[in-house]
């Protein structure tokens, strides 16, 4: 396997992930992309040699992996010594955690003490296993209670769905991070906010829940900022990223509901997505009127989904939901309106992005004229609508990684 | 006080590669492409001084769409090659 320096850790994991810890890997400096070819073959000349003992040479033979049960590790005691200790260990992600105690876990995992050894699933990219009692732990580092975990739970249920791929959004150097959505009784019930400010924070609920499924996918599944997380950027719902759909105040079906589950049924849905972007309108009245601000906004060149495909999302506030409601249109009109009117042509893409997308999606980039246009998903239902948030004419629209798919999941 | 690890352990145990060649000669050469930008140049350029150092050959290329799912022909590229190179990430 040939790689750049920059992402040795990567390739490794990688290389870990499918069994072969010991493939031998041949790195060049960072970069290859966006150099000309010559520089790029002299890289190659400078690694061949490399390559050929690579081949030819006896691998060592493979380390024996550690399936230990959990450790019980002593700490300092005093809570401020306790975060260095927890950071130097690489346990944290920056903000305070709660040691997790045996008495702290144990009260998390209250009556399903006794399946703590229950393999919930297991992690992307270092195959991580993550069974009951290890999420509990990093439920008690992320500060949430007995009440959260369920939710927690089903959310690394949901994100270790193949269709997630969780691999790539783990690794990948678009900040994507599972947007976690909660539906039906449970909501209320946990106090998870759905109205004003439910993508910030004040509710313990929103925060300690993504939270700790963000632990586990470091903990567990192994993606480390700068290491096996490839993030670039990044963004800060890699801290928490959670909020239950407005159900109340919404004049549609739910996305649970859409995707087949009752209106009582408690569920999550994970999609790996970008940080959001606000949609102002506090003019238009009506749904045709309305859809410009939306459209505009959508219509973007810069996201993955215009190429790579996958399911952007657009979370409408209830004022502006209410607004094209009261129009007459449903969900399914919003999005089929929205997949019809958010069009970018292809003359506003450079030249060597419309290679690269048109070797991704010939149907759509190649072999067209600069004038002509691409939706911004490959089918209207593509679109995910939720509505949440409280009074105000704003909306957001949160794009996605593209590579993935979201999955919904039962409590 | 005493605190639980919430690290966990893999999942997989390390499985055998591939017995290595004594010689490159006459080996049939993959490159799956993972369609990063110029990864198709340095593989490429690796795979010729392959073949002009080592006697490896003949070359074939696979490409994969798109970098972020697993290579769907991956049989079709064990089954045709005696070594493959491949990328990893940008």
């Amino acid at each position: 396997m040939l790689g750049t320096d920059a992402f040795l850790s990567l390739a490794r994991a990688a290389a870990a992930t499918l069994g072969l810890p010991h493939l031998p890997v041949t790195m060049v400096p960072h970069p290859i992309g966006g150099m000309d070819a010559r520089e790029v073959r002299a890289k190659a000349e400078a690694v061949v040699d490399h390559v050929i003992a690579a081949l030819t040479s006896d691998p060592q033979p493979p380390r024996k992996t550690d399936s230990s049960a959990i450790a019980l590790i002593g700490a300092p005691d005093a809570l401020d010594d306790f975060q260095e200790f927890a950071l130097a260990e690489g346990w944290g992600d920056g903000l305070p955690v709660l040691p997790p105690t045996p008495e702290r876990v144990e009260r998390i995992l209250g009556r399903q003490g006794a399946k703590r050894e229950t393999i919930v699933a297991t992690l992307a990219p270092e195959q991580g296993v993550a069974t009951l009692g290890v999420i509990a732990i990093n439920a008690a580092l992320a500060g949430a209670g007995p009440e959260h975990l369920p939710v927690i739970v089903a959310a690394l249920r949901a994100v270790a769905d193949p269709a997630f791929n969780l691999n790539a959004v783990q690794t990948t150097t678009h900040p994507c991070t599972p947007l976690v959505i909660v539906n039906g009784p449970i909501a209320r019930r946990l106090g998870i906010n759905a109205a004003a400010n439910a993508l910030g924070q004040g509710h313990r609920a929103n925060a300690v829940i993504g939270r700790a499924v963000r632990l586990v996918l470091q903990n567990v599944g192994g993606a480390r900022p700068g290491e096996t997380d490839r993030a670039t950027l990044g963004h800060p719902g890699k801290y928490t990223y959670c909020l239950a759909e407005n159900e109340a105040e919404s004049p549609w079906e739910s996305l649970a509901v859409e995707r087949g589950f009752g209106k009582d049924e408690s569920c999550v849905t994970v999609a790996g997505s970008e940080a959001p972007l606000n949609v102002n309108d506090h003019g238009s009245t009506a749904a045709d009127a309305l859809l410009l601000a939306f459209v505009g906004t959508v219509a973007a060149t810069g996201t993955n989904n215009i190429y790579l495909g996958g399911e952007p999302l657009v979370i409408l506030g209830p004022e502006h939901a209410r607004t094209f409601a009261g129009s007459g249109w449903s969900k399914r009109d919003l999005k089929r309106r929205l997949w019809e009117g958010a069009r970018v042509r292809l003359d506003r893409f450079s030249r060597e992005n419309l290679e690269r997308f048109a070797a991704i999606d010939p149907g759509r980039f190649g072999g067209r004229p600069g004038d002509a246009e691409v939706a911004v998903a490959r089918r209207p239902e593509d679109i995910m609508v939720i509505v949440a948030g409280g009074p105000g004419k704003h909306s957001a629209f949160v794009p996605t990684f593209g590579a993935t798919r979201s999955v919904t999941v039962r409590i | 006080m005493d605190v639980l690890s919430p690290l966990a352990a893999r999942a997989i145990d390390g499985k055998r590669l591939a017995p290595r060649r004594a010689s490159l000669r006459s080996c049939r050469v993959g490159i799956l492409d993972n369609g990063k930008p110029n990864a198709d140049v340095l593989l490429g350029r690796v795979a010729e001084l392959l073949v002009e150092r080592a006697g490896a050959g003949p070359v074939r290329v696979w490409r994969k769409p798109a970098a972020a799912y697993p290579a769907a022909v991956i049989d079709e590229v064990v089954a045709a090659s005696d070594v493959v190179l491949t990328g990893s990430a940008d």
